[in-house]
């Protein structure tokens, strides 16, 4: 999270007199959420149904949030992860794998696709690291490399492009709310079974940036990697870890993915890089690293997937989507470039 | 010839200037003097076309000029060095000395044309370097000449240098100053800013001090001051040279550093030196003695190929900042520290409790409260001025950010801590504080090794110096803190032919 969380009392008055309320992102986005709902809404009641539009919703912000947070994971450092969708596609074959070969239970086949995940992302860590070479290069060469592996590996475990069956209990994340499970006669409310799993992700990784050594030392060593190494930060170890925690995440992403389809396919992961970015930097997440948000990632997918959502309904073409989703993007950015802006000229002077 | 009055500019509550006078007459060096926040950057900026005054006016040649943007200043004549480079490193000097006015034909950049104007430039600074040399391929102080030369490619008539030498040895500033000389003498009027007095009484002609936006001497000769008349003028009181308290140093224990015929592989042969708990020793030597690489082989940056590095008396081989911090308890205060001593765009909360978020952490977690008390602290006895913890680095006054980057190393209680020049760049009045406060750390038993080019500054803390030169150690001698004296044995030992070379 970004370090003016949390600021005391006066320090918070300052910072208000400072800057605008609507120049505080996350409050702009709530406000941008709930006049984009009231804005659908409005244009077509349906988009407040229950079945047809938000249980479904909410299993695709579980998703992407838990996309976006493999993207923020990276960014923490000033470095980017190209291939989010491939560590996610090889997280979810491993699963798969492991389900078809040797029959094993969900939380095995879960275990397994993070591992997976991880062990990519601590390889291209590991390069970066050794190498010195660009994050962006590395990870884009890797996912390159494993387009081609996941296919393969496909066409040689199974009949076409997905796995056959799925583990017990698979069915139930991607087709149960809690409203299905009931004590008596109060039953839970109508949130999917994916969600509650996002949401322990997001608090971890907020609590790791937030308090913990390693995490405030990955943003340390983002923020400038030179006064990082003299300052007996172990700059290279936090790198890798990073990228691990950002492959983790994709392989998080892959398993929920997979749930919400019903397979475990090659095709998983392959829509994941845009809104990898989208989020984190709605949310006001910094590209050149130093300071991330997880609060403003979870708001920015729950931007997005209401747009997604809404033009859907409004039966819009694809491309029209991409378009519009596109030109947020841009006015996103824009915005917190004039954010920058003021708070330059409101700053300390030269 | 310049002349700029009742200069008035304010920034969000802080009147940076109000109204401050300069006028400059040509074929004379004037001194542009005052302590960090007096207003001396705002005024040059001023002159350059980067700020817009808010009140006062601008005459040139007795015509009052506005300039919009540095381009316009810099058409008007007006050139300036910053005290940052501003050379881009990939291009070859000619390119960069051309950049803001590239000839060309046809739309195509006429290479031809550019060199022959690049040698013309390094020409009148008797500059002998390739115009297709890449700027990265230089030493810093062919960067600063190369600077120079690009400010002198228009047709420049006031040259505003911003602390040109801060990074020069003092041969490089010699030549540096032959050449402002020259200058004065074609006509050019030469601003220099400068901390060092030592310089300016040496070069300028006459001098204007600004003391909160003011000028409380202007375009006076500076014949008529004396150094600690012109310190008095900044500080606005009277100021005394620091005297500090004498300490004790036991030399019969064992040494808490010590280096025993240490190589390296920046190519340091046989160095060996050792400081003692509560002692200063002063590291002096020309810029590129290799002073900061030997500090960074020493804690595991560099290689150590040779020799025997001792900490406490015990043998010990180095890997890297953490081990040197954790196992060994020493310390490194950057040089640069904007680089690499602080992160600029971080808390000072942050950059305070970095080395001891370890110490406080429980379950891999740090508490708010620990680390706040730890920053209060070290803070408060650094007097750190702050709005809140929270505050970023970078928005803090230069001495202020060196005292983030020092109180680090405090927070982790080291009792060995490396000093590498601490004070360039810092005003008088916060390096006299600075001192105090390297000395009372020393007098409470800490072994400081002080890396400086400043001489005086050497001289007034240190207990024994040792000089360095190319790599080796030149010669040590005790420190009885009497300048003239000192220095002079110093700069002997300086200019001393290398005992093998």
């Amino acid at each position: 999270m970004k370090q003016d969380d949390n600021p005391s009392p006066p320090e918070a008055a300052r910072q208000a007199a400072r800057l605008p309320l609507w120049a505080n992102p996350r409050i702009g986005l709530v406000v941008l959420l709930i006049a984009l709902i009231a804005l659908f809404t409005t244009l077509r009641p349906a988009f407040l149904n229950t079945q047809l539009t938000l249980v479904p919703m909410q299993s695709d912000i579980s998703v992407y949030a838990v996309v976006g947070l493999s993207q923020l994971a990276v960014l923490s450092l000033g470095h980017m992860n190209m291939a989010v969708g491939r560590m996610a596609a090889m997280s979810a074959f491993a699963a798969g794998l492991l389900h078809d070969r040797l029959d094993a239970p969900l939380i095995v086949c879960l275990l397994g696709g993070l591992a997976t995940g991880a062990l990519l992302g601590a390889l291209a860590g590991l390069i970066i690291a050794r190498t010195g070479v660009n994050s962006f290069v590395v990870t884009l060469a890797l996912d390159f490399a494993l387009i081609g592996l996941v296919s393969l590996l496909y066409a040689t475990f199974t009949d076409g492009v997905a796995f056959g069956g799925l583990p017990a209990g698979m069915s139930a994340l991607r087709t149960d709310t809690f409203a299905d499970y009931c004590a008596g006669d109060v039953c839970g409310p109508e949130i999917p079974l994916l969600a509650p799993i996002a949401l322990v992700a997001a608090l971890g990784v907020g609590l790791l940036f937030r308090w913990s050594r390693i995490g405030r030392e990955v943003l340390m060593t983002g923020a400038n990697a030179k006064a990082a190494l003299l300052s007996g930060i172990p700059v290279n170890l936090r790198v890798v870890q990073a990228h691990a925690l950002s492959g983790l995440l994709a392989g998080l992403a892959g398993f929920l993915l997979s749930a919400n389809n019903g397979s475990f396919s090659a095709g998983v992961g392959d829509g994941f890089l845009l809104p990898s970015f989208l989020a984190p930097v709605l949310g006001g997440t910094l590209l050149v690293g130093g300071a991330v948000s997880v609060l403003g990632t979870v708001l920015g997918t729950g931007i997005t997937q209401v747009i997604y959502k809404g033009l859907n309904l409004l039966q819009f073409q694809v491309d029209e989507l991409k378009l519009y989703i596109g030109l947020v993007l841009l006015a996103a950015l824009s915005l917190d470039r004039l954010r920058h802006v003021l708070a330059e000229r409101r700053g300390v002077p030269a | 010839m310049l002349l700029a009055e009742g200069l008035i500019k304010s920034f969000p509550g802080v009147r940076a200037l109000d109204g401050a006078t300069l006028k400059l007459a040509a074929g004379s060096v004037h001194a542009l003097l005052g302590e960090n926040g007096a207003g001396k950057s705002t005024l040059v900026k001023i002159l350059t076309g980067v700020y817009r005054p808010d009140g006062g006016r601008v005459l040139l040649d007795g015509a009052e000029v506005h300039f919009g943007s540095p381009l316009e200043a810099l058409r008007a004549g007006i050139g300036v060095v910053h005290q940052e480079r501003n050379l881009v490193p990939e291009f070859s000097i000619a390119e960069n000395i051309a950049l803001q006015h590239l000839p060309h034909r046809g739309g195509v950049v006429d290479r031809t044309r550019m060199r022959a104007e690049a040698r013309r430039c390094l020409g009148l600074l008797d500059l002998d370097l390739d115009p297709d040399t890449r700027v990265a391929e230089l030493s810093v102080a062919q960067a600063q000449l190369v600077e120079i030369a690009k400010a002198l490619s228009v047709d420049t008539r006031v040259l505003l240098l911003d602390e040109p030498t801060a990074s020069l040895t003092g041969e490089e500033a010699d030549r540096l100053y032959a050449i402002v000389r020259k200058l004065t003498a074609a006509g050019h009027a030469v601003v220099l800013v400068s901390h060092k007095l030592e310089e300016v009484f040496a070069v300028a002609d006459t001098v204007t001090v600004l003391r909160d936006g003011h000028s409380v001497a202007q375009a006076q000769p500076l014949s008529g001051y004396t150094r600690d008349g012109i310190v008095d003028l900044m500080v606005g009181r009277a100021y005394a040279s620091v005297r500090l308290a004498d300490r004790t140093v036991d030399r019969a224990a064992v040494p808490a550093l010590e280096l025993t015929g240490v190589s390296t592989g920046h190519g340091h042969r046989d160095v060996s030196l050792s400081v003692a708990r509560g002692e200063i020793l002063g590291l002096y030597g020309l810029v590129g003695a290799g002073r900061t690489e030997l500090a960074k082989a020493l804690l595991g940056l560099g290689e150590i190929t040779g020799g025997e590095v001792r900490v406490h008396g015990t043998p010990v081989r180095i890997r890297d900042v953490g081990q040197a911090l954790r196992q060994y308890r020493i310390g490194y205060v950057p040089e640069d520290r904007k680089g690499e001593g602080l992160f600029l765009e971080q808390p000072i909360a942050r950059n305070v409790g970095v080395t001891v978020w370890r110490r406080l952490a429980r379950l891999g977690l740090i508490p708010d409260r620990g680390e706040r008390r730890v920053v209060d602290e070290y803070t408060e006895l650094l007097g750190i001025r702050l709005a809140s913890p929270q505050q970023l680095a970078g928005q803090l006054s230069g001495g202020n950010q060196q005292k983030v980057s020092l109180a680090k190393w405090l927070a982790a209680e080291c009792d060995i801590l490396i000093v590498d020049e601490p004070t360039v760049g810092i005003d008088v009045r916060t390096k006299a504080a600075f001192h105090e406060l390297i000395a009372r750390l020393a007098g409470q038993g800490m072994a400081i090794l002080l890396i400086s080019s400043d001489l005086p500054e050497v001289v007034t803390l240190a207990d024994r110096i040792v000089v360095l030169g190319e790599g080796a150690v030149r010669g040590e001698l005790a420190n009885d803190h009497d300048y003239d004296a000192v220095s002079q044995r110093v700069i002997r030992l300086i200019h001393a032919a290398p005992a093998a070379a």
